[in-house]
Protein backbone atom coordinates (compact mmCIF):
# COMPACT_ATOMS: atom_id res chain seq x y z
CA UNK A 1 0.00 0.00 0.00
CA UNK A 2 1.11 3.43 -0.78
CA UNK A 3 0.13 6.19 1.54
CA UNK A 4 -0.83 9.98 -0.14
CA UNK A 5 0.12 12.27 2.97
CA UNK A 6 -2.37 15.15 3.44
CA UNK A 7 0.08 17.25 1.75
CA UNK A 8 0.40 15.97 -1.44
CA UNK A 9 -3.47 15.72 -1.96
CA UNK A 10 -3.57 19.78 -0.89
CA UNK A 11 -0.19 20.01 -3.69
CA UNK A 12 -2.23 18.29 -6.64
CA UNK A 13 -5.70 20.08 -5.83
CA UNK A 14 -4.09 23.41 -6.26
CA UNK A 15 -1.82 22.36 -9.40
CA UNK A 16 -5.07 21.14 -10.55
CA UNK A 17 -7.35 23.79 -10.39
CA UNK A 18 -4.58 26.25 -11.59
CA UNK A 19 -4.37 24.28 -14.57
CA UNK A 20 -8.30 24.49 -14.93
CA UNK A 21 -7.99 28.45 -14.89
CA UNK A 22 -4.88 28.43 -17.68
CA UNK A 23 -6.90 26.10 -20.22
CA UNK A 24 -9.69 28.28 -19.83
CA UNK A 25 -7.49 30.97 -21.35
CA UNK A 26 -5.65 29.14 -23.48
CA UNK A 27 -8.55 27.01 -25.81
CA UNK A 28 -9.86 30.62 -26.93
CA UNK A 29 -6.37 30.95 -28.72
CA UNK A 30 -6.79 31.73 -32.82
CA UNK A 31 -4.33 30.43 -35.89
CA UNK A 32 -1.63 33.06 -36.54
CA UNK A 33 -1.98 32.53 -40.82
CA UNK A 34 0.41 35.16 -41.78
CA UNK A 35 3.84 34.11 -39.81
CA UNK A 36 7.71 34.46 -40.33
CA UNK A 37 7.47 31.00 -41.43
CA UNK A 38 5.10 31.76 -44.22
CA UNK A 39 8.23 34.08 -45.30
CA UNK A 40 10.51 31.22 -45.39
CA UNK A 41 8.24 28.86 -47.36
CA UNK A 42 7.99 31.79 -49.89
CA UNK A 43 12.32 31.96 -50.21
CA UNK A 44 13.60 28.68 -49.32
CA UNK A 45 13.21 27.41 -53.04
CA UNK A 46 15.34 30.40 -54.51
CA UNK A 47 18.13 30.46 -51.47
CA UNK A 48 18.70 27.40 -50.50
CA UNK A 49 17.07 24.98 -53.04
CA UNK A 50 17.17 22.10 -50.06
CA UNK A 51 13.72 19.87 -50.24
CA UNK A 52 13.65 19.73 -46.03
CA UNK A 53 12.40 23.51 -44.87
CA UNK A 54 12.94 22.59 -41.27
CA UNK A 55 16.74 21.84 -42.53
CA UNK A 56 17.38 25.12 -44.09
CA UNK A 57 15.96 26.91 -41.20
CA UNK A 58 17.98 25.09 -38.72
CA UNK A 59 21.18 25.27 -40.41
CA UNK A 60 20.97 28.49 -42.91
CA UNK A 61 18.67 30.90 -41.53
CA UNK A 62 19.06 30.24 -37.87
CA UNK A 63 23.15 28.55 -38.59
CA UNK A 64 24.51 31.12 -35.87
CA UNK A 65 21.96 29.64 -33.48
CA UNK A 66 22.74 25.93 -34.09
CA UNK A 67 26.19 26.46 -33.71
CA UNK A 68 25.61 28.10 -30.09
CA UNK A 69 23.36 24.83 -29.36
CA UNK A 70 26.22 22.66 -30.66
CA UNK A 71 28.01 24.99 -27.65
CA UNK A 72 25.61 24.32 -24.92
CA UNK A 73 25.81 20.81 -25.41
CA UNK A 74 29.96 20.34 -25.57
CA UNK A 75 30.01 22.33 -22.43
CA UNK A 76 27.23 19.93 -20.80
CA UNK A 77 28.93 16.81 -21.42
CA UNK A 78 32.25 18.76 -20.77
CA UNK A 79 31.05 19.63 -17.43
CA UNK A 80 29.66 15.39 -17.15
CA UNK A 81 32.95 14.35 -17.04
CA UNK A 82 34.91 16.77 -15.03
CA UNK A 83 32.33 15.46 -11.92
CA UNK A 84 32.61 11.89 -12.88
CA UNK A 85 35.79 11.36 -13.59
CA UNK A 86 37.82 8.34 -13.77
CA UNK A 87 35.57 6.35 -15.88
CA UNK A 88 38.54 3.99 -16.86
CA UNK A 89 38.83 2.04 -13.31
CA UNK A 90 34.69 1.81 -13.10
CA UNK A 91 32.42 -1.06 -13.35
CA UNK A 92 29.37 -1.31 -15.96
CA UNK A 93 26.16 -0.77 -13.84
CA UNK A 94 23.96 -3.02 -16.81
CA UNK A 95 26.93 -6.13 -16.03
CA UNK A 96 24.40 -9.44 -16.80
CA UNK A 97 24.87 -12.37 -19.62
CA UNK A 98 22.83 -12.54 -22.22
CA UNK A 99 23.68 -15.03 -24.79
CA UNK A 100 21.42 -13.85 -27.51
CA UNK A 101 21.91 -10.23 -27.30
CA UNK A 102 25.59 -10.70 -27.60
CA UNK A 103 25.65 -12.84 -30.73
CA UNK A 104 22.50 -10.86 -32.46
CA UNK A 105 24.50 -7.80 -31.30
CA UNK A 106 27.54 -8.55 -34.01
CA UNK A 107 25.08 -8.43 -36.78
CA UNK A 108 23.14 -5.36 -35.52
CA UNK A 109 26.15 -2.75 -34.86
CA UNK A 110 26.80 -2.21 -38.38
CA UNK A 111 23.27 -1.56 -39.28
CA UNK A 112 22.69 1.01 -36.87
CA UNK A 113 25.43 2.80 -37.36
CA UNK A 114 24.52 2.36 -41.59
CA UNK A 115 21.41 3.83 -40.62
CA UNK A 116 22.51 6.71 -38.88
CA UNK A 117 24.55 7.92 -41.31
CA UNK A 118 21.87 7.43 -43.85
CA UNK A 119 19.73 9.63 -41.82
CA UNK A 120 22.56 12.59 -41.32
CA UNK A 121 23.46 12.96 -45.33
CA UNK A 122 19.96 12.59 -46.17
CA UNK A 123 19.09 15.41 -43.97
CA UNK A 124 18.27 18.35 -46.23
CA UNK A 125 16.25 15.79 -48.47
CA UNK A 126 13.93 13.92 -45.49
CA UNK A 127 12.74 14.10 -42.05
CA UNK A 128 16.40 13.52 -39.83
CA UNK A 129 19.56 15.72 -39.50
CA UNK A 130 22.51 15.74 -37.57
CA UNK A 131 20.95 15.23 -34.10
CA UNK A 132 18.87 12.94 -34.91
CA UNK A 133 21.70 10.72 -36.82
CA UNK A 134 23.71 11.21 -34.07
CA UNK A 135 21.36 9.90 -31.52
CA UNK A 136 21.05 7.27 -33.19
CA UNK A 137 24.61 6.60 -33.79
CA UNK A 138 25.20 6.48 -29.89
CA UNK A 139 22.50 4.52 -29.26
CA UNK A 140 24.27 1.46 -31.08
CA UNK A 141 27.26 2.24 -29.14
CA UNK A 142 24.85 2.03 -26.23
CA UNK A 143 23.70 -1.55 -27.45
CA UNK A 144 27.53 -2.72 -27.43
CA UNK A 145 27.74 -1.40 -23.71
CA UNK A 146 24.15 -3.53 -22.76
CA UNK A 147 25.78 -6.44 -24.28
CA UNK A 148 29.46 -6.54 -23.77
CA UNK A 149 29.63 -5.35 -20.15
CA UNK A 150 33.15 -4.82 -19.39
CA UNK A 151 35.08 -6.06 -22.56
CA UNK A 152 33.71 -3.29 -24.09
CA UNK A 153 35.35 0.16 -23.96
CA UNK A 154 35.58 3.14 -26.31
CA UNK A 155 39.03 4.77 -27.84
CA UNK A 156 38.71 8.08 -26.11
CA UNK A 157 41.77 9.68 -27.98
CA UNK A 158 39.50 8.92 -31.62
CA UNK A 159 36.43 10.38 -29.71
CA UNK A 160 37.66 13.45 -28.79
CA UNK A 161 39.77 14.24 -32.14
CA UNK A 162 36.32 13.20 -33.87
CA UNK A 163 34.67 15.59 -31.95
CA UNK A 164 37.12 18.88 -31.59
CA UNK A 165 37.57 18.66 -35.72
CA UNK A 166 33.87 18.12 -36.33
CA UNK A 167 33.49 21.33 -34.24
CA UNK A 168 36.65 23.30 -35.85
CA UNK A 169 34.88 22.26 -39.46
CA UNK A 170 31.87 23.99 -38.24
CA UNK A 171 33.69 27.44 -37.17
CA UNK A 172 36.40 27.10 -40.00
CA UNK A 173 33.19 26.61 -42.73
CA UNK A 174 31.46 30.02 -41.24
CA UNK A 175 34.70 31.95 -41.70
CA UNK A 176 35.41 30.87 -44.78
CA UNK A 177 31.97 32.12 -45.90
CA UNK A 178 33.08 35.15 -44.46
CA UNK A 179 35.71 35.39 -46.84
CA UNK A 180 33.82 34.49 -49.92
CA UNK A 181 30.00 35.99 -49.37
CA UNK A 182 30.32 38.22 -46.80
CA UNK A 183 28.08 35.80 -44.22
CA UNK A 184 29.24 33.80 -41.67
CA UNK A 185 28.31 30.06 -42.53
CA UNK A 186 26.59 31.86 -45.93
CA UNK A 187 26.66 29.53 -48.90
CA UNK A 188 29.25 29.74 -51.18
CA UNK A 189 28.79 26.13 -53.09
CA UNK A 190 26.62 25.49 -56.41
CA UNK A 191 23.44 25.02 -55.36
CA UNK A 192 21.83 22.04 -57.56
CA UNK A 193 17.91 20.97 -57.78
CA UNK A 194 15.81 20.49 -55.04
CA UNK A 195 15.72 16.56 -54.41
CA UNK A 196 18.80 15.57 -55.65
CA UNK A 197 22.24 14.35 -53.16
CA UNK A 198 24.17 16.96 -54.09
CA UNK A 199 22.24 19.78 -53.43
CA UNK A 200 21.28 22.38 -51.34
CA UNK A 201 24.93 24.06 -51.17
CA UNK A 202 26.61 24.33 -47.43
CA UNK A 203 23.74 22.56 -45.91
CA UNK A 204 24.82 19.18 -45.87
CA UNK A 205 28.44 19.83 -45.06
CA UNK A 206 26.63 22.04 -41.91
CA UNK A 207 24.56 18.67 -41.01
CA UNK A 208 27.43 16.06 -41.54
CA UNK A 209 29.87 18.24 -38.92
CA UNK A 210 26.77 18.66 -36.75
CA UNK A 211 26.37 14.43 -37.00
CA UNK A 212 29.80 14.00 -36.10
CA UNK A 213 29.98 16.01 -33.13
CA UNK A 214 26.45 14.78 -31.52
CA UNK A 215 27.05 11.13 -32.37
CA UNK A 216 31.05 11.44 -30.39
CA UNK A 217 29.79 13.60 -27.55
CA UNK A 218 26.28 11.38 -26.93
CA UNK A 219 28.16 8.37 -26.85
CA UNK A 220 31.01 9.53 -24.32
CA UNK A 221 27.77 10.43 -21.87
CA UNK A 222 26.34 6.98 -22.56
CA UNK A 223 29.65 5.52 -21.28
CA UNK A 224 29.88 8.10 -18.65
CA UNK A 225 26.21 7.17 -17.01
CA UNK A 226 26.96 3.46 -17.50
CA UNK A 227 30.58 3.10 -16.42
CA UNK A 228 29.74 4.36 -12.68
CA UNK A 229 30.30 1.47 -10.48
CA UNK A 230 33.43 1.44 -8.54
CA UNK A 231 35.69 -1.21 -8.26
CA UNK A 232 36.13 -2.83 -5.04
CA UNK B 1 -21.03 13.27 -37.68
CA UNK B 2 -17.76 12.62 -37.22
CA UNK B 3 -16.38 15.02 -39.83
CA UNK B 4 -16.97 17.24 -37.67
CA UNK B 5 -14.34 16.17 -35.37
CA UNK B 6 -11.72 16.14 -38.09
CA UNK B 7 -11.41 20.14 -37.49
CA UNK B 8 -8.26 22.19 -36.76
CA UNK B 9 -10.26 23.70 -33.77
CA UNK B 10 -10.92 20.43 -32.19
CA UNK B 11 -7.88 18.87 -32.92
CA UNK B 12 -6.48 22.24 -31.31
CA UNK B 13 -8.35 21.87 -28.08
CA UNK B 14 -7.77 18.39 -27.46
CA UNK B 15 -4.11 18.94 -28.00
CA UNK B 16 -4.47 21.97 -25.57
CA UNK B 17 -6.20 19.93 -23.09
CA UNK B 18 -3.95 16.61 -23.33
CA UNK B 19 -0.41 18.63 -23.28
CA UNK B 20 -1.99 20.66 -20.15
CA UNK B 21 -2.68 17.42 -17.85
CA UNK B 22 1.38 16.07 -19.02
CA UNK B 23 2.25 19.41 -17.49
CA UNK B 24 0.02 19.08 -14.52
CA UNK B 25 1.52 15.26 -13.80
CA UNK B 26 4.49 17.26 -14.41
CA UNK B 27 4.22 19.94 -11.72
CA UNK B 28 2.39 17.30 -9.11
CA UNK B 29 5.80 15.40 -9.53
CA UNK B 30 7.88 18.01 -8.78
CA UNK B 31 6.42 19.56 -5.60
CA UNK B 32 5.21 15.99 -3.88
CA UNK B 33 8.17 14.17 -4.72
CA UNK B 34 11.48 14.20 -2.54
CA UNK B 35 13.86 12.26 -4.06
CA UNK B 36 15.85 13.81 -6.69
CA UNK B 37 15.96 12.28 -9.41
CA UNK B 38 12.23 11.71 -9.50
CA UNK B 39 12.01 15.20 -9.67
CA UNK B 40 14.57 15.85 -12.17
CA UNK B 41 12.52 13.60 -14.20
CA UNK B 42 9.34 14.92 -13.42
CA UNK B 43 11.31 18.70 -15.22
CA UNK B 44 11.84 16.77 -18.13
CA UNK B 45 8.01 15.34 -18.47
CA UNK B 46 7.08 19.68 -17.92
CA UNK B 47 9.39 19.80 -21.36
CA UNK B 48 7.46 17.35 -22.74
CA UNK B 49 4.08 18.93 -22.58
CA UNK B 50 5.89 22.14 -23.96
CA UNK B 51 6.89 20.36 -27.23
CA UNK B 52 3.69 18.64 -27.68
CA UNK B 53 1.83 21.91 -27.39
CA UNK B 54 4.34 23.87 -29.43
CA UNK B 55 4.35 21.58 -32.49
CA UNK B 56 1.03 20.27 -32.41
CA UNK B 57 -0.70 23.91 -31.62
CA UNK B 58 1.35 24.89 -35.34
CA UNK B 59 -0.38 21.83 -36.93
CA UNK B 60 -3.84 22.34 -39.04
CA UNK B 61 -5.75 19.36 -41.16
CA UNK B 62 -5.14 19.02 -44.67
CA UNK B 63 -1.51 20.44 -44.50
CA UNK B 64 1.36 18.83 -45.55
CA UNK B 65 5.07 18.29 -43.89
CA UNK B 66 7.84 20.96 -45.10
CA UNK B 67 9.48 18.98 -47.81
CA UNK B 68 8.90 18.15 -50.71
CA UNK B 69 9.19 14.81 -52.21
CA UNK B 70 7.64 12.89 -54.92
CA UNK B 71 3.59 13.65 -54.27
CA UNK B 72 4.34 17.06 -53.30
CA UNK B 73 6.20 18.96 -55.89
CA UNK B 74 6.92 22.71 -54.94
CA UNK B 75 6.95 24.71 -51.46
CA UNK B 76 3.94 26.66 -51.13
CA UNK B 77 1.81 28.28 -48.20
CA UNK B 78 -0.44 24.37 -47.81
CA UNK B 79 2.59 23.45 -45.88
CA UNK B 80 2.98 23.51 -41.84
CA UNK B 81 5.35 26.43 -40.34
CA UNK B 82 8.66 24.68 -39.91
CA UNK B 83 10.31 27.34 -37.83
CA UNK B 84 8.02 26.09 -34.81
CA UNK B 85 9.72 22.50 -35.69
CA UNK B 86 13.28 23.97 -35.61
CA UNK B 87 12.99 25.80 -32.63
CA UNK B 88 11.63 22.78 -31.11
CA UNK B 89 14.81 20.67 -32.46
CA UNK B 90 16.98 23.43 -30.87
CA UNK B 91 15.07 22.95 -27.44
CA UNK B 92 15.30 19.29 -27.37
CA UNK B 93 18.88 19.50 -27.60
CA UNK B 94 19.40 21.49 -24.82
CA UNK B 95 16.89 20.26 -22.39
CA UNK B 96 18.90 16.59 -22.83
CA UNK B 97 22.46 18.78 -22.52
CA UNK B 98 20.61 20.72 -19.20
CA UNK B 99 19.00 17.35 -17.82
CA UNK B 100 22.11 15.30 -18.22
CA UNK B 101 24.17 17.67 -16.15
CA UNK B 102 21.67 17.73 -13.66
CA UNK B 103 22.01 14.20 -12.88
CA UNK B 104 25.56 14.04 -12.98
CA UNK B 105 25.23 16.80 -9.85
CA UNK B 106 22.57 14.21 -8.58
CA UNK B 107 24.86 11.22 -8.87
CA UNK B 108 28.25 13.68 -7.54
CA UNK B 109 25.88 14.55 -4.49
CA UNK B 110 24.60 11.38 -3.46
CA UNK B 111 28.27 9.95 -3.66
CA UNK B 112 29.61 12.96 -1.30
CA UNK B 113 27.08 13.12 1.32
CA UNK B 114 25.07 9.33 0.89
CA UNK B 115 21.48 11.53 0.28
CA UNK B 116 19.04 11.61 -2.31
CA UNK B 117 16.15 12.98 -0.51
CA UNK B 118 15.72 16.75 -0.68
CA UNK B 119 13.95 17.26 2.86
CA UNK B 120 17.42 15.57 4.39
CA UNK B 121 19.63 18.42 2.84
CA UNK B 122 21.56 20.25 5.42
CA UNK B 123 24.70 21.21 3.46
CA UNK B 124 24.01 25.08 4.57
CA UNK B 125 22.83 24.88 7.97
CA UNK B 126 19.53 26.19 8.12
CA UNK B 127 17.80 22.64 9.65
CA UNK B 128 19.21 23.03 13.10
Amino acid sequence: MRKFTIRSIFISLIVSIMIVLLLQIFLQFDLVTSSAGSFVLNINEKSTESANAVTSVVTYFRGFDTLGEVTILFLSIFGIGLGLDGYRDKFNIFAYENTLLKIAVDTLFPLIILFGVYIIIHGHLSPGGGFQGGVIIASAFLLMFLAKSNDFSLKHNILELAESLSGAGFILLGLLSILIVNRFLGNFLPLGKVGELFSGGVIPLIYIFVGIKVSAEITSLVEYFIRIKDVK
Amino acid sequence: MLSSLNQTPFLHGVITIGSFTILMIGLIGVLTKRNLFKIFLSFAIIETSLFLYFIGMHFEIGKTAPIVSSEVKRFSLNMTDPIPQAMILTTIVIGIAVLSLGLSFIINYFKLTNNMRVDEMNELGEGK
